[in-house]
């Protein structure tokens, strides 16, 4: 991969969530897209703000219970019917009620699975390298009390002066350019 | 959060962040709910009216009795589930019981229409139950002798008799009724008292009062599941006097919670288009209780599957001829149906966030989880007759579509109770302190 070069975006670090909050709402009125949240624990304003309840791990968690469930079911039936056939009790070879419990903890487990491992996935973890610990504020305070809001050059509405200007109007403590 | 909120509030940058005010009127908007109950009353009116036709056709008769019970038994699950639910949120806390309080406050105190309900079946016990109908030893013989009974059907009416007869029946619905009346009038004469704290809203009044609750709620649940317990069997699982199951009161308890959840919310989203409701119902809220009916959905599924699993493994005489009865000769289509209504479709519904946050589709999904808990009562009950049992048939036996009418006139009566109720009180209780957290904004924690 071609290393990227140039500016990541711009970090504004506010004190308090209600002011990222604002912020983000106020960037999402203005056409902003490409940005992003950083906060020291969940602030569920921040995902709205962001329009952020619409992702893929709903979907992921879904597809796997289904596998999950197909996967147990057709074991079970490949390992009764063909694989390995017991008369139990005299009942029939394919005993559907019998495969229903373990076809449900399959179904929990891969739905378990695949929405903690998607949902890892979708955020692009691990991650060995991430531009914004290049901004010197961030390293400390995203993971104890400073909350950020990053506008990513990506976006067609970003301008370097444009977006400093914009988010130097919500009275962040500072607006920092951030390099890939 | 709560620091992030307060600044917001200052700086009044959007309002939508901010708390709300309480309206200054919590009174019932009377207007709607009489209309609702107008309408009610006329679908009550016409079922009841159409019911009257199968008085002519054969056998129909006993099917109006029968679709009576079943009738009566949705309505106890509204009123007992209702008083059940109205406890377990006293001792859980939580916003979503203060915002259900008031309607399941209405729901119990149906429990007075409720009782007297329960007098035609008393009346008509013989018609409807074995051990009415032969209540000693000898009468069983007789029975046994002429055809009427099994022998096992005989052996184990006698050796049920001390729970199954009337007398012992009639005092069982009295320490039921007496019982669970008593624990009603006691948490809705404290509610009332409760607002008219000359200390409200302050600590100590909050504390007495909470502990004052959660003392009775507490062994409440306790009583009342026993209770139902007992009545189920006594009501339903004993028209077939030969089976046996262990889980048969917790399965009425939770599809009691199944039904009374769906019902809550389907009053809450209703009311919420006038005030006061409409200022404290939050989507928070209602996505929570959207989530519990979920959970009940899948607990209600459990204990069903549950039962048929053990039984179906155990394969013994005794119990498998109930299943047998209520899948063989067409009652697979109704089995099924029950299985599809029941569980998988509310299931998936209830999987969507947006569903679950969206109020008018809400509306549609407890409808229906209504209309499914009616349908599997129709398939508990009726498979237990002689002339039902594995033998499920249209013609010439019109009188089992008395299954459809009465039902709905029983309800429909019971759901104009459940409003005129519903009007006597403030639809909120102001003495509590989740009344604070519930006008806090969406989110706020």
């Amino acid at each position: 991969m071609p290393r990227k070069e140039g500016i990541y975006g711009l970090i504004a670090e506010f004190n308090t969530p209600s002011e990222l909050v604002y912020a983000t709402e106020q960037a999402r009125a203005a056409g902003y897209r490409r940005m992003e949240c950083y906060t020291p624990y969940p602030v569920e304003e921040a995902a709205e703000a962001l329009d952020f309840h619409k992702n893929r791990v709903p979907l992921l968690c879904l597809l796997g219970g289904l596998m999950g469930v197909t996967t147990s079911f057709l074991m079970e039936t490949w390992v009764s019917v063909w694989a390995y056939p017991l008369n139990i009790a005299g009942r029939p070879l394919f005993s559907w009620p019998a495969f229903i419990i373990p076809a449900y903890e399959w179904t929990i487990l891969f739905a378990g699975l695949s929405a903690g491992f998607g949902m890892i996935a979708l955020n692009g973890l691990p991650q060995l390298y991430h531009p914004l610990f290049n901004a010197p504020n961030f390293r400390n305070g995203a993971t104890t009390d400073k909350f950020f809001l990053c506008l990513e050059a990506v976006d067609p509405q970003f301008s370097l002066d444009g977006t400093r200007a914009f988010l130097e109007k919500f009275h962040a403590v500072s607006v920092v350019e951030v390099d890939h | 959060m709560s620091l992030g909120h307060e600044h917001h509030g200052e700086a009044g940058h959007h309002d939508h962040h901010g708390p709300r005010v309480l309206p200054a009127s919590l009174a019932a908007p009377e207007e709607a709910i009489k209309a609702w109950r107008t309408r009610l009353l006329i679908v009550g009116g016409v079922a009841a009216l159409i019911s009257l036709v199968f008085f002519t056709v054969s056998g129909g008769p006993d099917h109006i009795l029968r679709a009576y019970l079943m009738g009566y038994m949705l309505s106890f699950g509204f009123a007992g589930g209702g008083l059940v639910l109205l406890m377990l949120q006293y001792v859980s806390g939580g916003k979503w019981g203060l915002l259900l309080r008031r309607p399941l406050e209405a729901m119990s105190r149906t429990l007075k229409l409720v009782a007297v309900l329960f007098l035609p079946i008393l009346f008509f016990m013989k018609r409807l139950y074995q051990w009415a109908a032969y209540p000693d030893a000898k009468a069983t013989a007789a029975a046994y002798a002429k055809g009427l009974m099994t022998q096992e059907q005989m052996l184990t009416a006698n050796a049920k008799h001390l729970m199954l007869n009337p007398t012992s029946a009639i005092i069982q619905a009295v320490i039921v009724f007496g019982v669970l009346l008593t624990i009603m009038a006691l948490l809705n004469r404290w509610s009332v008292q409760r607002d008219a704290d000359p200390e409200a809203g302050s600590q100590s009044s909050y504390d007495r009062w909470r502990i004052k609750f959660e003392n009775l709620s507490g062994i409440g649940i306790l009583i009342y599941v026993i209770l139902l317990t007992d009545a189920s069997i006594v009501w339903i699982k004993s028209l077939d006097v030969t089976w046996y199951s262990s889980i048969y009161g917790l399965q009425f308890l939770v599809g009691q919670g199944y039904q009374v959840l769906a019902l809550s919310i389907l009053s809450v989203i209703l009311l919420s288009r006038y005030e006061p409701i409409k200022s404290i119902f939050r989507t928070t809220e209602q996505h929570d209780m959207a989530k519990f009916a979920f959970a009940f959905t899948m607990l209600n599924i459990y204990f069903c599957f549950a039962e048929f699993l053990i039984i179906w493994s155990g394969n013994i005489p005794d119990e498998i001829p109930w299943y047998l009865a209520r899948i063989h000769g067409g009652w697979w289509v109704i089995c099924s149906l029950d299985f599809i209504c029941h569980w998988l479709v509310p299931f998936c519904l209830l999987l969507s966030r947006d569903i679950k946050r969206d109020k008018s589709k809400m509306i549609w999904v407890t409808c229906w989880m209504i209309f499914a808990r009616s349908l599997d009562m129709f398939w508990l009950i009726e498979p237990n007759f002689k002339d039902a049992a594995g033998n499920l048939h249209l013609s010439g036996n019109f009188g089992i579509l008395a299954y459809i009418t009465v039902p709905v006139a029983i309800l429909s009566i019971w759901g104009a109770y459940y409003l005129t109720e519903l009007m006597k009180r403030p639809l909120v209780n102001v003495n509590d302190p989740h009344v604070e957290e519930i006008l806090e904004p969406e989110h706020a924690h």
